[in-house]
Parts: structure tokens; C-alpha cells; sequence
């Protein structure tokens, strides 16, 4: 029978030990008879737990009433001997604590070791990902811009030349020659020039940003500014050259920090490409420096 | 039991025992029953059922079956008396049925 009813059993004995010796044996008896009726190990403990904490209580108002009742008659001696079970139920409660304690160790341990996981993978279903289906998007692609492509005519002015026959040799006779007016290369203007296609550069990927660059003092005082800077990039968005200001911002202090954000973007500048290839050039764009809301 | 019934200390769990037993007056309930009915834990529900019967609200006795028969030990049920009937349906209607809502 003892083997049956487990830990929760043994534990609900050793609760109703520790209760008033009236109560005990009925209490023991009870209290099997609740757990008989329960169904898995957890509601089981949780039944024999709950009895352990019964006992304490119980005890404690079974002492309290006992030495209310006599107290007037016997004096302090009742309550010494009253206070003994009080006393004994100390090493029960310690036990009930240790044990307490012992059970939140084991559950630590079992989640630090992964012992666990098969009781979690139970309890918690696993997470099951759907990808779900791309927003139908009705992007429609930018129109590429037309060739300006024209046919360039070739304009040869034509002027006079003044002709000076050449002398007649001895035995030829002169022969007249026409003249020649303009040269005689056919223009085609079915050919134009071939135009590269050029793509301006700019700040490029990991270009430092403005903010970091905004003078304290400007900031402060809420000064604002668009300042326009030239700079001359490599292929490699590397500057080859300083900046320079084409344009101030009406600031000085704005003027100085567009200047260090052009220096700081150094390496992170994007090349102009002719025909998608990079290529050195200069080129300006503008910084501009506004206070957000927030005080950015 | 013919003894006088005393004051108890109402709490709102006390109030959940009382309203278990109230659905039926007649009926008796072991303290599994009334820790279903009422949701309280053990550690709370068996002093409380104790403190109403040294209170005389609440008697108690055996089953009269014979646990080798039915495969399982004797249930201690507990019954209103009288006296504790009046005083429950009087601490109902001093706090009023919503507390428990």
C-alpha cells in the first residue's frame, strides 16, 4: 500500500505526525483517502504538500486554542508543555523546506542540463513556421530614359581654292584638271558617336551620418544649413583630393563639419561609372544639416 | 453536536467553503469534493474545515463502506449543521452573493 501511494503518501504521513496527537491519526486517514482520489504525480505532490502546510497551521491553532483556554487557570507552565509539539514540528518543517529546496534544485538542474527537454517538447508543441506568400506587389519598373542619341552632320565649309596648274613638262601635254572643291569623304549620318552612358557617384554604403557630424554649438543654438562640397573619388569611392565648400551653408561651424563628414567618408563614396565601370571623378553633392523634433 | 456554534474568522476562502456547501445543505462532501467545488488548495482547505467544526458550523463522520470492497480507504465527509447553516446564509447576506462573482 505505502509503496503505492509514493512520495505523496510517505509525505502525508509525515504531516500528520507532526499534527495535534487528537488529529493525527484521523487527519492521516483523511488525507489518504483525498489523495486516493487524485490522479497524477504532480496533484499528488501538490495534495501531500498542501498537508504538510495544514499540519503547521493546524498545529498552530490547535496550540493557540489550548493555551487560551487554560492560561487563566494553570498559569505559564501549560504553555511550556503546549510549546514542545510547537518545538518538534521545527525539524519537520526544516525537512519540509529542505525539501522544497531539494525539488527546486532538481528542476534547475534538469533545465541546466537539458534533462528536461523531452518534458518540455511534450508540454510546449513545436513551433511550426508557414512561410507565408509575398504580397502581390504591382511594381512597374521605372521607363529608362530615351537615347538622345543625334545624328551629327559633318558641315565642311566650302571655299574656293585657288588652283595653280603645275608647270608643263617637255613632251606631255597639259592636261586640265578640274578642280576640286572640298574633300570628297562621304559623311555617313547614319552612324552617330557613341555616347558612354555616365552615372554620377554620391555617398555611398557605410557613409558616415550626418548627425554624427553636427556641430555641438550649431546644434545648440538650432542652426540649420545646406552646404554643397565637391569631391574628387577614385574608383574606389577613395578621395583624391580635399574637399572644398562650392557652396557655404551660411554657417561656419555647419561649413566645418560638412567639411569632416566629407573627409570621414572616405573609402565609402560611390565612384561614377561610364558604362557601368568606375571611374575617377569629382563631382559635388550637398549635406544638409536640420535639428529634428526630438532635438537631433 | 448541541453545543453553541462560534465565531469564525471569514475570510474569502472560508467564504468559497461555505458557498460549496450551500449549493446543497444536505449534502455531504469529503474534502476532495469540496477542494473541486471550490478551487482552494489543500493547504488551506483542511484547516479551515476543521476551525468550522471545533466552530460547531460543521460535523463530521466516516464513511460507512468497507474499504476493502470499494478498493479504497474511508472518506471523512463533513455535513452543515443547522446552527451552521443559519450562520452561513447569515454571512452571505451581510457580504452579499457578488463577492464571490
Amino acid at each position: 500500500m505505502n509503496k503505492k501511494r509514493g512520495l505523496a503518501g510517505w509525505l502525508i504521513q509525515q504531516a500528520a505526525r507532526g499534527a495535534p496527537p487528537l488529529l493525527a491519526e484521523r487527519l492521516e486517514e483523511e488525507w489518504l483517502a483525498d489523495l486516493a482520489e487524485r490522479q497524477g504525480t504532480l496533484a499528488r505532490l501538490r495534495l501531500a504538500v498542501g498537508c504538510c502546510w495544514a499540519t503547521r497551521v493546524i498545529a498552530h491553532e490547535h496550540c493557540a486554542a489550548s493555551v487560551a483556554a487554560t492560561a487563566t487557570t494553570t498559569g505559564s507552565k501549560t504553555m511550556i508543555a503546549y510549546a514542545r509539539p510547537d518545538v518538534s514540528l521545527f525539524s519537520r518543517r526544516t525537512i519540509s523546506v529542505l525539501l522544497i529546496l531539494g525539488l527546486h534544485v532538481v528542476i534547475i538542474y534538469a533545465f541546466a542540463t537539458g534533462l528536461a527537454r523531452p518534458l518540455l517538447s511534450k508540454l510546449i508543441p513545436p513551433i511550426i513556421v508557414v512561410p507565408m506568400p509575398d504580397p502581390e506587389r504591382h511594381w512597374d519598373p521605372p521607363p529608362l530614359p530615351q537615347p538622345t542619341l543625334s545624328a551629327n552632320k559633318l558641315q565642311v565649309d566650302r571655299e574656293p581654292v585657288d588652283y595653280f596648274p603645275p608647270p608643263a613638262r617637255e613632251g606631255l601635254e597639259a592636261q586640265p584638271v578640274l578642280p576640286q572643291v572640298g574633300p570628297t569623304l562621304p559623311v555617313s549620318p547614319e552612324l552617330p558617336p557613341r555616347v558612354a552612358h555616365r552615372e554620377g557617384g554620391g555617398p555611398g554604403k557605410g557613409f558616415p551620418h550626418t548627425d554624427d557630424f553636427y556641430p555641438a554649438n550649431a546644434l545648440r543654438l538650432g542652426q540649420e544649413g545646406v552646404a554643397t562640397v565637391q569631391v574628387c573619388v577614385d574608383e574606389k569611392g577613395r578621395l583624391t583630393a580635399m574637399p572644398t565648400i562650392t557652396q557655404s551653408s551660411g554657417t561656419a561651424s555647419l561649413d566645418d563639419g560638412a567639411m569632416k563628414l566629407a573627409k570621414a567618408g572616405s573609402g565609402h563614396y560611390r565612384p561614377t561609372t561610364e558604362d557601368g565601370r568606375p571611374v575617377s571623378s569629382c563631382y559635388e553633392y550637398r549635406i544638409g544639416f536640420h535639428v529634428r523634433k526630438d532635438g537631433r | 453536536m448541541g453545543k453553541q456554534e462560534r465565531d469564525v474568522r471569514i475570510s474569502l476562502q472560508t467564504l468559497r467553503v461555505l458557498e460549496a456547501f450551500l449549493e446543497n445543505p444536505l449534502n455531504e462532501l469529503a474534502g476532495a469534493d469540496v477542494q473541486k467545488r471550490s478551487g482552494i488548495a489543500s493547504g488551506t482547505l483542511y484547516p479551515i474545515l476543521l476551525r468550522l467544526e471545533s466552530a460547531g458550523w460543521f460535523v463530521s463522520r466516516w464513511e460507512t463502506v468497507d474499504p476493502a470492497s470499494v478498493g479504497r480507504p474511508r472518506r471523512r465527509l463533513y455535513r452543515l449543521t443547522p446552527g451552521g447553516l443559519t450562520r452561513a446564509s447569515e454571512v452571505f447576506a451581510s457580504f452579499g452573493r457578488g463577492v464571490l462573482a
